[in-house]
C-alpha cells in the first residue's frame, strides 16, 4: 500500500533521531543555563584565591584590615610602611551611599507613588520615558555632571566643599538610582489590589491617605526590596565616584571632604604604576571582596523579600 | 435645628465629641493634606524631568563648541589638544560591542530558553532551574567593576598560568596570526628587508652572509653582502644599493600580526574586554528573554504539542518567532547598557587612550568612548573638558539611536498584539 500523495513528499525521518535531537538540544541549553552558574563560580573563586594572596602576606592581617584606620597602598612610598585598613573605605563608600539614598528615596517613592495613584495615561506616557532615559545615561556621563555643575553648585552655597566632594558624588549617585527605586516601588504599589483602595475610598478616606495609610504599607515589602537593590547599587557605582568624590582615603563623616570609595580605590589602583601580582595591587582584591559580600548580602535580602511578597498576592 | 425639636434625651458621649463643625473642619483639613499632597508629588515628579533637562542643557552647552568634524575622524592627541578626537573609540567601541554581542546573545537566549520552555520534569532538573534563576537574580545585583576583575583575572591574565605577564616583554602561548621576522637595513637607508624566522627566542641577529630575504614589497630576492673592510667601494648604484647589505648589520626582531592573530592569554585585548561586557550584560539578556517568552500565548504552545511537534520543534517554530522582537527590544537595550559601561572596561583594558586606530587583530588594544570621557573629563586643562562634553554628546545620540529603534520595535510588538 502507497502512502497518500501529500506524505510521499515528505521525507518521514525516524523518530529516533528527533528523540536524539531533542536530547542534545536540551542538554546544549542546559550547559548554556549552567554558564551562568560558572560565572558566579568564578567570581567566588577569583575574589578567594586572589585575595587569600592579599591576605597571607605578611604585612597584612585580617584583624588590622578591619581596625586600621588609614588605607595607604597607593600613597606610602614602601611596603613596609603601607597601611591596609578598609575603614576609610567603608566610610567614603557610606558617605557616597547615604547621601545617594537620601536624594533617592524620597524623590522616587513619591514619583513612584504619583505614578501608581494619580496621574493620568497623558502624564504617564511622558513621565515613564523620561525616567527610563535617566535610568539608560551612561554613568560616566553623571559622574561628568557632578563635577560640571553639582559639585560647583555646592560650592557656591557654601565654602565647605572640596573640589571633589562626597557630596557632589553622592547626590549624581542619586540621580542614578531614583529611576530604579521609582520603577520598583511603582511596580510594587500597582500589584496591590484595587479592591484594598476601593474599601479606603469607600470608608471615607483622601487619596492622601488611601496612598499613605494603604497602599504603601501593603506594597512595603516591595518598597523595602527596591531600597535594599538601590542601596547595593549605589555601593558598586563606579565611574561617578571616580570622577567626582576624590582619590583621598579619609576617615570622616563630613560630606565635603573627599572621599574614596571601595570601587573608586579599585579604578585608581588599575590607573597606577602598580604590576599583576605585587602585594599592593592584590590589595584590591581584598576591596572587591568587602565590595561583593556587601552587594551580594543586600541583593539577595531584596530578592527573598521581594519574592514573597510576589506570593502573597498572587 | 428649632429649640422644640430638641431631644428629651442626652446625646451619646461618642457622639458629642464629634460635632458636625468639628467634623467639617477636619474633614477640611483633611482634604487639604490632600490637595497639598497632589501638588508635591507633581513638583517631586517634575524634578526629574528637571534634572534630566539640566543635564543635557549643561553638556550641550559645554561641548557645542567642540562639535566638529576633528572629533569624528581624529585621534586623542597631548600636543593638539584642540584637534584632538574619538575616532579610535568610535571603532573600539564598535568593535567591543560586536564581541560582547557575539558572546551575550546566544548564551542569554538559550538560558532563557531553557529556563522557559524545558519546564522540569524531575526532581534534580526543578532545582537545577530554581538554582539558575536566583543565581541569575543575583548576578543582576553584581556590580559592573567586580565583573570587571573577574574578566581581568581570567581573560586577560588567566590565572598566570600561561606565564607571567609583566609590562615589557610578555609570554605565553601565541597560537596563529603571528609571522616573526627580523628587519634588516639596506645600504639605502629608506629600505628595509625582511628575513622571516620559526621562532622568536632570538631578540636581535648580526648579517653574516648573503642569502635569500623578503624585499619592501614582500617577493623573495636575493641579498648581497657588503664587507666595509674588505676595501671594495661602498656601491653606489641604487638598485644595487638596494640589494646590498653591509657585513654585521643589526636586525631586530619585529612581529606582524594578521587580523586573526590569536594567543593565550588574551593580555589586555578588545577581545577581553568584549567578553567581559558579555558577562555583564548576560543576566540583563537572560532576564529581559525569559520575560518575552512568557508573553508568548500558552495556546500556541498547547497548538503545537497538540499536533506533534516536539518541544524543540515547538520552541524553533513557535515560541522563538513570536518572542523575537521582544527579545530583541531587551538585546538592544542591554547593548546601550554595554556602549555606556566604564568601570569593567577601565578595569580590563587600563585608561589607555593615547590610540590613533581601531582595534586591528583580535589582541589588539582598543579605546572604548566611556573610557575616552572619562580620561578627558579627568583632565584639568579646559579643553579636554569640553571635548568630554562633545564626546558625551556623541555617546548620547548613539544611544538614543538605539533606544528609537528598541521602542520602534516595541510599539510594534504592541500593534501587532492589539490586531
Amino acid at each position: 500500500m502507497s502512502l497518500p500523495k501529500a506524505l510521499q513528499r515528505r521525507a518521514m525521518r525516524s523518530t529516533d533521531i528527533g528523540v536524539l535531537i531533542e536530547k542534545a538540544v536540551v542538554i546544549s541549553l542546559a550547559v548554556a543555563g549552567a554558564i551562568s552558574i560558572m560565572i558566579t563560580i568564578g567570581i567566588l573563586y577569583m575574589l578567594i584565591s586572589q585575595s587569600y594572596g592579599f591576605f597571607s602576606n605578611e604585612h597584612v592581617t585580617l584583624k588590622g584590615f578591619f581596625t586600621d584606620s588609614k588605607w595607604t597602598p597607593l600613597q606610602a612610598s614602601s611596603l613596609e610602611k603601607t597601611q591596609f585598613g578598609i575603614m576609610p573605605l567603608l566610610s567614603g563608600t557610606l558617605r557616597v551611599t547615604v547621601i545617594a539614598m537620601l536624594v533617592s528615596l524620597p524623590l522616587g517613592l513619591v514619583t513612584a507613588i504619583y505614578l501608581s495613584e494619580f496621574a493620568s495615561h497623558r502624564v504617564r506616557s511622558w513621565l515613564k520615558p523620561t525616567l527610563e532615559i535617566i535610568a539608560g545615561i551612561p554613568t560616566v556621563v553623571l559622574g561628568y555632571f557632578a563635577i560640571l555643575l553639582i559639585s560647583p553648585g555646592l560650592q557656591f552655597l557654601s565654602d565647605g566643599f572640596a573640589t571633589f566632594n562626597a557630596a557632589s558624588a553622592g547626590i549624581a549617585v542619586g540621580i542614578l538610582c531614583l529611576p530604579m527605586v521609582c520603577s520598583l516601588s511603582e511596580d510594587a504599589m500597582r500589584a496591590v489590589p484595587r479592591s484594598l483602595r476601593e474599601g479606603a475610598y469607600g470608608l471615607g478616606c483622601t487619596p492622601f491617605e488611601t496612598s499613605i495609610k494603604v497602599v504603601v504599607p501593603a506594597a512595603l515589602s516591595g518598597i523595602i526590596s527596591a531600597f535594599l537593590l538601590a542601596f547595593s547599587r549605589a555601593v558598586g557605582e563606579t565611574m561617578v565616584v571616580a570622577l567626582a568624590a576624590g582619590t583621598a582615603p579619609t576617615l570622616s563623616a563630613n560630606p565635603a571632604d573627599q572621599a574614596q570609595t571601595m570601587t573608586g580605590f579599585i579604578v585608581e589602583m588599575i590607573k597606577s604604576e602598580n604590576e599583576y601580582g605585587t602585594p599592593r595591587y592584590f590589595s584590591l582584591y581584598g576591596v572587591a571582596v568587602t565590595l561583593f559580600v556587601i552587594t551580594f548580602v543586600m541583593t539577595l535580602i531584596g530578592q527573598l523579600i521581594r519574592r514573597r511578597f510576589k506570593e502573597s498576592y498572587q | 435645628m428649632r429649640p422644640t425639636d430638641k431631644p428629651k434625651t442626652e446625646i451619646p458621649a461618642a457622639l458629642r465629641s464629634q460635632d458636625s463643625a468639628f467634623l467639617e473642619k477636619n474633614t477640611r483639613r483633611r482634604k487639604q493634606l490632600s490637595r497639598w499632597f497632589y501638588v508635591v508629588c507633581i513638583m517631586v515628579a517634575l524634578i526629574s524631568v528637571a534634572i534630566l533637562a539640566l543635564l543635557i542643557a549643561s553638556i550641550v552647552y559645554q561641548g557645542q563648541s567642540r562639535l566638529s568634524t576633528d572629533l569624528l575622524t581624529r585621534s586623542h592627541s597631548e600636543l593638539y589638544i584642540e584637534r584632538s578626537g574619538m575616532l579610535p573609540s568610535i571603532l573600539g567601541s564598535l568593535a567591543v560591542c560586536m564581541v560582547c554581542a557575539a558572546a551575550a546573545l546566544p548564551l542569554g537566549i538559550g538560558t532563557a530558553v531553557f529556563l522557559e520552555e524545558f519546564q522540569p520534569t524531575s526532581r534534580f532538573l526543578r532545582w537545577w532551574h530554581g538554582f539558575i534563576q536566583i543565581n541569575i537574580s543575583n548576578l543582576a545585583g553584581v556590580p559592573s567593576i567586580v565583573y570587571g576583575l573577574l574578566g581581568l583575572t581570567v581573560f586577560v591574565y588567566m590565572f598566570n598560568v600561561f606565564g607571567k605577564i609583566t609590562v615589557n616583554e610578555y609570554s605565553g602561548w601565541e597560537l596563529m596570526g603571528a609571522t616573526n621576522s627580523y628587519q634588516v637595513l639596506t645600504l639605502d637607508p629608506k629600505i628595509a628587508v625582511k628575513i622571516p624566522t620559526d621562532s622568536a627566542d632570538v631578540q636581535r641577529i648580526r648579517m653574516t652572509g648573503p642569502g635569500y630575504v623578503l624585499g619592501p614589497n614582500n617577493e623573495w630576492m636575493q641579498i648581497e653582502i657588503w664587507d666595509p673592510k674588505s676595501g671594495d667601494p661602498r656601491p653606489r648604484d641604487p638598485s644595487k644599493r638596494r640589494r646590498t647589505v653591509k657585513l654585521g648589520q643589526a636586525g631586530s626582531l619585529q612581529t606582524e600580526k594578521a587580523w586573526y592573530y590569536f594567543r593565550l592569554p588574551f593580555d589586555k585585548s578588545f577581545l577581553a574586554a568584549g567578553l567581559t561586557l558579555a558577562l555583564v550584560i548576560l543576566p540583563i539578556i537572560i532576564i529581559a528573554s525569559q520575560e518575552a517568552l512568557r508573553a508568548v500565548s500558552p495556546s500556541l504552545r498547547e497548538a503545537s504539542l497538540g499536533l506533534g511537534a516536539t518541544r524543540w520543534q515547538t520552541v524553533k517554530n513557535i515560541c522563538l518567532p513570536a518572542a523575537i522582537p521582544g527579545i530583541m527590544t531587551g538585546a538592544i537595550l542591554a547593548m546601550g547598557r554595554a556602549i555606556g559601561e566604564a568601570a569593567p572596561i577601565l578595569v580590563v583594558l587600563g585608561s589607555l587612550v593615547a590610540k590613533s586606530t581601531g582595534p586591528k587583530h583580535l589582541m589588539d588594544n582598543a579605546v572604548t568612548m566611556p573610557v575616552l570621557i572619562y580620561e578627558w573629563a579627568g583632565r584639568p586643562e579646559p579643553e579636554f573638558q569640553e571635548l568630554a562634553a562633545a564626546a558625551i554628546i556623541v555617546l548620547l545620540v548613539i544611544l538614543l539611536a538605539f533606544n528609537s529603534i528598541a521602542i520602534y520595535l516595541r510599539h510594534r510588538v504592541q500593534s501587532d498584539s492589539n490586531v
